[in-house]
Parts: structure tokens; sequence; C-alpha cells
């Protein structure tokens, strides 16, 4: 339950991936970083229109950005939906300590063993 | 839409004894954290604990749901979440199964919860997430974003 981004910095990621494209997008860069254009193949979409939904996921820090000769090449960065995966995962330790203690605290009550 | 997190324990104790443990404030104090809980249905109480950052260390809590020794569930706010955090305990010979669930998770923890817990991006986490994703393949976690417990709604 502990908070590590600001709402603002989540929401902004969270309105970036509750797009498909963005999302099909963020899926391709999984897997390599690629140039606009290569992006632009895959979708029934102009490339400027690409190029705005690109920038929508850079503004949230998922995606880099980087300079190849002409060619803008783009790369995803995981770290905010990193931090996002290891709060639930310590929230979920949270609950799952909490929930043996409420067994031992049973057994140290009634003594029976489990 | 349901995002939901859940828990499963079986205790070697009846209903009965385990509810005194989900309800009596100074048991709570012991197995969860130091509260001010009544056992009635709109109490408002708090639960404290050490205070990080982005979160004072609250939880603000109401009472929503009380039906002993079945059912428990209060309101869960503190540290950026709404939540609603539900007990159901059933009966198995002298045992009791206790299903915990935390429900009402939004934005992208509400995603992770949904999507990820639920497997959709299993791929993603994968490759990018690889602590996360053991887990998640060791069956630790079991959420189920889509079906709540039967009859939870009721």
């Amino acid at each position: 339950m502990l908070m590590d981004m600001d709402g603002q910095a989540e929401n902004a990621v969270f309105r970036a991936l509750a797009d498909p494209t963005r999302r099909a997008l963020l899926s391709m860069l999984g897997d390599e970083a690629l140039p606009v254009s290569a992006l632009t193949d895959h979708f029934d979409m102009s490339q400027p229109a690409i190029s705005q939904h690109l920038k929508v996921l850079r503004d949230a820090g998922l995606v880099s950005e980087r300079r190849a000769g002409r060619n803008r090449i783009y790369a995803l960065d995981p770290e905010p939906l990193r931090h996002a995966a290891e709060w639930l995962e310590r929230h979920s330790d949270f609950w799952a300590t909490r929930l043996d203690n409420l067994g031992r605290h049973l057994r140290e009550k009634h003594g029976k063993d489990a | 839409m349901a995002r939901t997190l859940r828990f499963e324990a079986l205790y070697p104790y009846p209903p009965e004894q385990v509810w005194v443990a989900l309800v009596d404030p100074e048991a709570i104090g012991q197995w969860l954290m130091p509260n001010d809980f009544e056992a009635r249905i709109g109490h408002r109480f708090t639960f404290h604990t050490k205070p990080a950052p982005g979160f004072d260390g609250i939880v603000q809590c109401e009472v929503i749901e009380l039906q002993p020794p079945e059912r428990l569930a209060y309101s869960w706010k503190g540290g950026g979440i709404d939540t609603v955090v539900r007990y159901v305990l059933a009966r198995e010979g002298d045992n009791t199964r206790l299903v915990m669930e935390q429900s009402g998770f939004t934005g992208l923890r509400g995603l992770m919860v949904s999507k990820i817990l639920g497997g959709g991006w299993k791929r993603m986490i994968a490759e990018r997430l690889p602590a996360a994703a053991a887990r998640v393949e060791a069956g630790r976690y079991r959420a189920d974003p889509e079906a709540p417990l039967s009859g939870c709604d009721g």
C-alpha cells in the first residue's frame, strides 16, 4: 500500500496504456527498438498519427527516443510498469504475511498445531 | 470494472474462532495492524502503521458488511488506493477456508491487477518484469478480475 509514483505520473501512464494502438506499439517495442516507419507499417494509420501516439507514450515515460541519422528510433522503457508491478508485489506480500500472522495468532490463542 | 486481488487460506479452527480474530480489535492488532475497529455496520475506523513516502501510515475504513461468522467487509482507503476488503469464511469440517479479496483498484494499479495478474500481458512481463512473472507463474497470486466470488455482491 505504499505509493511510489505520484498520482499525476501514474495517471499519465494509465492514460497512455488505455489506448489499444499504444498498447500494441508497446508490445512491438517490447521485442526490439524500432524506427517510426517500421512501426507505422504495422498499422492502418498515417505516420503522424503513430507519431502522436508515440508522443503520449514518451510523455508518460514508457518509451524513449533517440536519433540515428534521419531516423528516430523508439525503445520501450519499462520503468513505470516496473514501479507499478513492484508496488503490487509488495502489497500482495503485505496481505500474504498478514494472513500467515492470522494463522499464528489462532495457534497461539487456541493452541493447536496447523 | 472488477479488479480484485484474492487470497485464500485454510485454518484448522472453526469459523466462530476465526471470526473472533477478524472482529476483535486486540486480535486484529496482533495479526493485521493497530486499529479502533467495532463490529457494527457503518462504523468508521482506522488502521495505523509506519508512515512511508507517499503514505501517512493511516488506512481509513468503514464497516460495510457484517454477517457473523461468514462475511465481513470494510472500505480501505490510504496510500493512494480506495478499495474494499472482504473476508468470506466457509466451514470445512473442523476447519475454516478464508477467502480474502481486495477490490476496486483503479488507475495503473488496477490495470496491473487486472491485466498482469489476469495473465493478459504475460509475455511482456515475462520479458521485462521477470520477478513479478515468476511469482505469477508459481501461482502465488490468485487474481480473478472478471469473476468475483459468487454472491459477493449480494
